[in-house]
C-alpha cells in the first residue's frame, strides 16, 4: 500500500480547474517526481497536501488515514514536511535557530514552553544541528539567514523542512535559482537523503528528474497524463507533446 | 448618513493609501471649526459649507505632502504614530485657537424649525444633513464609479503596482485620495456644526465611529462602507430611542459580534 | 548582566533625582511597555487598544480596594487577571485578522470599553474617574509614604523584567518572533499562529493589568484616560522610541516619555499638543536613527556583557 495517496483530489477556483482529479500513490522510501510545464498545477498540488487550503473535491490520505483538509500547521506532526518553491525562511534568525523551529514543532513534548530557556531542549538542538548537517550548512550554524547567499538559502529550506523529521518530505523546486554548479551540489544532496525518506520532488529540470526519481508523474493543465518510470517517461509521446517537446530527451 | 460619509472619506484612505489614518476623526472637527469661523467671518452659511471642506482638504493636501508621503514604506507603526501625533496637534490647536468650551452654532435661518412630516415634527437642518449628505456620498460614488480618475482610484486600492506600472503618478493618487478623503470628513464636520454644537472632543468621538463603519464594511469596500455607515447610523438611532447612554457602547458591540461571525467584516473581501 | 546592573542602579538612584512618586510612575509604565512589547516588537502585532487592559484592570482593581477594602496582593492578582481576561477576549476577535485591520480593531474595541467606562458613571464615576483608591498596608508597612510605595514598585517591577525576560528566551519567544519574521512558514513548520498571537495577547495583557493596578494605586484614582486611545498611543510611542527590537527598550522609552510629559506638562496646559510635536518629529526624522541607533547599542551591550 501506498504511503501517501491521493484520489480524485481536485481544486477549482472559481472556473479555473487548478488540479484535476489527480489520483496519486506514493510509495515508501521512494523518490517519486512530479513534473509539468509552467501553470501545470504542481505547486497547487502541493498546497493542497500540505493544506494550505482545503480541496474542492478528492482525498488524501496517509499511511492509509484520511488526512484531508487537514490545516497547514498540523500538516508538519502528521509527518509531511515541505520545502517552498520561493525561499521561506526567517530571515533575523540564525541558521540554526531557524532550523531549531522545525525540529522543535514536532518534538515529542512542549513542555516548559514558556519558561524553559529555548537552549535546553537537547533533543531538539540535536535534530537542527543533523539537518544542517546533512545539507552542509552545519558551519554556518550561527550565521543569520538573511546573510547567506541565495544558494546556501535554498540548502537552508531544505533543512528546515529535514528538522521535522518527516516521514515525507515534499520538495518543491529544490534547486530553483540556482546555477548549474550550485544545481549539481543540490542534486548530490537529494540523492543522499533518498532511502532515508519517501520523497515527493516537483521539478522543473530534466536531468535532475531523471537521475534521481524511481517514478515519474506528468501533469498537464492540471491533470495527470502519465506515470512511470523515467524511462517510460522519456519514451511517451503524449508526454513529448506536452512537456518534453523540442527538449533533448 | 454622516456616518457613511465619514466611512467613505476613511475607506477611501485606508484603502487607496494602505495608512491607518488616526488624524481623520481631527479633520472632522475642523471642518466643523472651520465652518464656524467662516461664518463669524463672512456671515453666510452657505458660503461657510462651501469653503469650510476645502479648507479641510487643503489641509489634507499639506499634511499627505509634507508628512504622510514620506512615511509609506515605513509600516504602520511609524504612520499610526504619525496620524496619531497629527490628531493630538489639531485637537489641542482646536483647544488653543476657538477655546476649550462647547460651541454652538445655530442653522441657517432658512432651515430652522421644524418639517411636519405628519407622523412627527422632524428638524429642518437634520433632513437637509440627511440629503446633503445623501448627495455628497452619490456624488462621490458616481466620481469613484464613472470618471476615469475613479477608476483609477478603485484600481489603486486593489493593486497600486499595476497602477504605478500603467504610468499614473501614484503619488499624485495619493494626495488626491487623501484630500478627498480630508474633505468628506471635513463636510461631514461642517454640517454636524449646528446640530450638536462643537467641543473639542467631537474628533475623538467620530474617529472611533469612522473605524467601525470601514471595519464593518471591509477596508477599501467603499460602497462596504457606505452601507455600513447607514447601517450603523440606524441602528444608532433605534438604540438611542431606547436606552440613550449605551448608544454609542451599542455601537461597537454590534462591530464586535459581526466581527465574531464575519471577521472579514459585512462585505469585506478581504 | 550589564544590563542587570545598570537597572539595579537606576532603580537606587532614580528616586533620589526625581520624587518618588514620579520614579514610580517610570517603571509602572515600563512595565506597561513590557506588555505591550511582547506584542510589538516581538510578534510583529500593533496592538493600538494596550489601554483596554491596562484600565479595566485599574478600574476593577480599584472598585475592589475602594468599596471591599482587599489587600495589595489581592489587587494586584485581580489586575493580572482582568488584563488576561480582557485581553483574551479582545484578542480572540482581532487575531483573525492582520495588517491595517488588526490595528484599526484593536482600537475600536478600545474605544469600546472606552464608552462604558464613560457611560457607566455609577460605577466608574464617568468622566470624573474612580477617585479615592486606598493603599493597604503591606506586611504591616504604610504604603502611603510614596518611597514605601517606590519600593513595592520597584519589586514588582523587576519581578515583571524577569518574568518577561524568561518568557522571551522560551519557546515561545522564538515562536512569536518566528510568526513576526515569516508567519506562512512558521504555520508550515507546525505552530498554529493565531493561537500563539492569543496566548501572547494574553500575557501582554496579563503586564498591563499590573501596571494598571500600580496605577491606580499610585494616583489614589483611576482616570477616565486610562482606558482611552491617547494612553494607547503613549505606550506605543514609548515603545517606539525606546527600542520595540529589544527586552529593555520599553524601559528606555519609559523614561523618555515620563520625562517628556512631566517637563512638557508644567509648561503648558495644552501639552498634548508638544507630545504630539514630539511624535511626529520622532516619525519624520529619527525613525530608523534614534530607533534603531538605540536597540543597536543595547544589542551590542546585551552581546559583550
Amino acid at each position: 500500500m501506498a504511503l501517501l495517496e491521493t484520489h480524485g483530489l481536485t481544486k477549482s477556483f472559481g472556473a479555473l480547474t487548478a488540479v484535476n482529479a489527480v489520483s496519486l500513490g506514493i510509495e515508501a522510501g521512494t523518490l517519486h517526481s512530479i513534473i509539468g510545464p509552467n501553470g501545470a498545477g504542481k505547486t497547487t498540488l502541493f498546497n493542497l497536501l500540505t493544506g494550505t487550503f482545503p480541496p474542492s473535491g478528492g482525498r488524501v490520505s496517509l499511511a492509509g488515514k484520511d488526512i484531508t483538509g487537514t490545516p497547514a500547521h498540523r500538516i508538519a506532526h502528521l509527518g509531511l514536511s515541505r520545502s517552498f518553491q520561493r525561499t521561506n525562511v526567517f530571515p533575523a534568525f540564525s541558521l540554526l535557530d531557524n532550523v531549531w523551529m522545525s525540529a522543535f514543532a514536532t518534538a515529542k513534548s512542549w513542555s516548559g514552553l514558556l519558561w524553559r530557556r529555548a537552549d535546553r531542549y537537547p533533543e531538539a538542538i540535536e535534530r537542527a544541528r543533523a539537518a544542517l548537517a546533512d545539507v552542509g550548512l552545519a558551519d554556518k550554524a550561527e550565521q543569520q539567514a538573511r546573510e547567506i547567499s541565495h544558494g546556501e538559502q535554498r540548502q537552508l529550506e531544505l533543512a528546515i523542512a529535514l528538522a521535522a523529521a518527516p516521514r515525507v518530505l515534499l520538495l518543491d523546486e529544490p534547486a530553483a535559482g540556482l546555477s548549474p554548479e550550485e544545481t549539481r551540489k543540490m542534486v548530490a544532496l537529494v540523492r543522499t537523503l533518498k532511502g532515508r525518506y519517501t520523497i515527493v520532488l516537483i521539478e522543473h529540470k530534466m536531468d535532475i528528474i531523471m537521475n534521481v526519481s524511481d517514478r515519474i508523474s506528468v501533469m498537464h493543465f492540471g491533470a495527470l497524463i502519465a506515470e512511470g518510470t523515467p524511462a517510460e517517461i522519456q519514451r511517451n509521446p503524449e508526454v513529448r507533446r506536452a512537456y518534453l517537446g523540442g527538449m533533448a530527451a | 448618513m454622516l456616518y457613511a460619509l465619514m466611512g467613505l472619506g476613511l475607506s477611501l484612505i485606508t484603502g487607496v493609501l494602505n495608512i491607518p489614518n488616526f488624524a481623520h476623526g481631527a479633520l472632522f472637527a475642523i471642518g466643523a471649526y472651520f465652518l464656524v469661523s467662516v461664518v463669524g467671518v463672512l456671515g453666510n452659511f452657505w458660503l461657510g459649507l462651501l469653503v469650510a471642506p476645502i479648507g479641510v482638504a487643503v489641509l489634507g493636501l499639506v499634511i499627505e505632502y509634507a508628512g504622510i508621503r514620506r512615511l509609506y514604506a515605513a509600516g504602520h507603526d511609524y504612520q499610526l504614530l504619525f496620524t496619531f501625533g497629527l490628531a493630538l496637534i489639531l485637537n489641542e490647536l482646536i483647544i488653543v485657537i476657538w477655546g476649550p468650551v462647547g460651541i454652538s452654532h445655530l442653522p441657517p435661518a432658512l432651515l430652522r424649525g421644524g418639517l411636519d412630516l405628519g407622523f412627527t415634527f422632524y428638524p429642518k437642518y437634520r433632513l437637509f444633513v440627511m440629503a446633503m449628505a445623501g448627495l455628497l456620498v452619490v456624488a462621490t460614488w458616481l466620481f469613484l464609479e464613472k470618471t476615469r480618475y475613479g477608476a483609477i482610484m478603485r484600481a489603486g486600492i486593489e493593486n497600486k503596482e499595476m497602477v504605478s506600472l500603467l504610468g499614473i503618478d501614484i503619488h499624485r493618487l495619493f494626495t488626491v485620495a487623501f484630500a478627498l478623503g480630508a474633505y468628506l470628513a471635513g463636510i461631514a464636520g461642517a454640517l454636524t456644526a449646528p446640530i450638536r454644537g462643537l467641543s473639542p472632543g467631537m474628533g475623538v468621538d467620530m474617529l472611533g465611529i469612522a473605524f467601525v463603519v470601514v471595519a464593518l464594511g471591509g477596508l477599501g469596500n467603499l460602497l462596504g462602507a457606505i452601507a455600513a455607515g447607514l447601517l450603523i447610523g440606524i441602528a444608532q438611532a433605534v438604540v438611542a430611542a431606547y436606552w440613550t447612554e449605551a448608544s454609542t457602547a451599542v455601537i461597537f458591540a454590534v462591530m464586535a459580534l459581526v466581527l465574531l461571525v464575519r471577521p472579514q467584516g459585512m462585505f469585506g473581501i478581504r | 548582566m550589564r544590563a542587570a546592573v545598570l537597572i539595579l542602579a537606576s532603580i537606587c538612584v532614580l528616586p533620589l533625582i526625581v520624587r518618588p512618586a514620579i520614579a514610580s510612575e517610570i517603571w509602572i509604565f515600563a512595565i506597561f511597555g513590557l506588555g505591550l512589547n511582547l506584542l510589538l516588537g516581538y510578534t510583529g502585532l500593533l496592538s493600538f487598544g494596550q489601554s483596554t487592559f491596562f484600565g479595566s484592570a485599574a478600574y476593577v482593581a480599584g472598585y475592589l480596594l475602594k468599596y471591599y477594602g482587599i489587600g495589595v496582593f489581592a489587587a494586584l492578582g485581580v489586575g493580572v487577571g482582568i488584563g488576561a481576561v480582557s485581553a483574551l477576549l479582545v484578542g480572540y476577535l482581532c487575531v483573525q485578522r492582520s495588517g491595517l485591520y488588526f490595528i484599526m480593531l484593536t482600537f475600536a474595541l478600545n474605544q469600546l470599553f472606552y464608552f462604558i467606562a464613560y457611560q457607566w458613571t455609577s460605577v466608574t464615576g464617568g468622566e470624573d474617574g474612580m477617585p479615592g483608591i486606598p493603599r493597604p498596608a503591606l506586611f504591616g508597612v504604610d504604603l502611603r509614604d510614596p518611597l514605601h510605595y517606590y519600593v513595592l514598585v520597584s519589586a514588582i517591577f523587576l519581578l515583571s523584567l524577569w518574568l518577561m525576560k524568561r518568557i522571551v528566551e522560551s519557546p515561545l519567544g522564538r515562536i512569536l518572533q518566528a510568526i513576526r519574521e515569516n508567519e506562512v512558514r512558521a504555520e508550515a513548520v507546525g505552530y498554529h499562529a493565531p493561537r500563539f498571537k492569543l496566548l501572547a495577547f494574553v500575557l501582554g495583557g496579563a503586564f498591563s493589568g499590573a501596571a494598571g493596578v500600580l496605577y491606580a494605586m499610585l494616583f489614589g484614582i483611576v482616570p477616565l484616560e486610562s482606558i482611552g486611545f491617547v494612553f494607547s498611543g503613549n505606550v506605543v510611542f514609548a515603545t517606539l522610541i525606546g527600542g520595540s527590537g529589544s527586552l529593555y527598550g520599553p524601559i528606555i522609552g519609559s523614561f523618555v516619555f515620563i520625562w517628556l510629559s512631566e517637563s512638557m506638562s508644567v509648561m503648558w496646559a495644552r501639552w498634548p499638543l508638544l507630545l504630539g510635536v514630539a511624535f511626529v518629529i520622532v516619525v519624520l526624522f529619527f525613525r530608523g536613527g534614534v530607533v534603531e541607533a538605540w536597540s543597536r547599542v543595547w544589542r551590542y551591550s546585551k552581546r559583550t556583557a
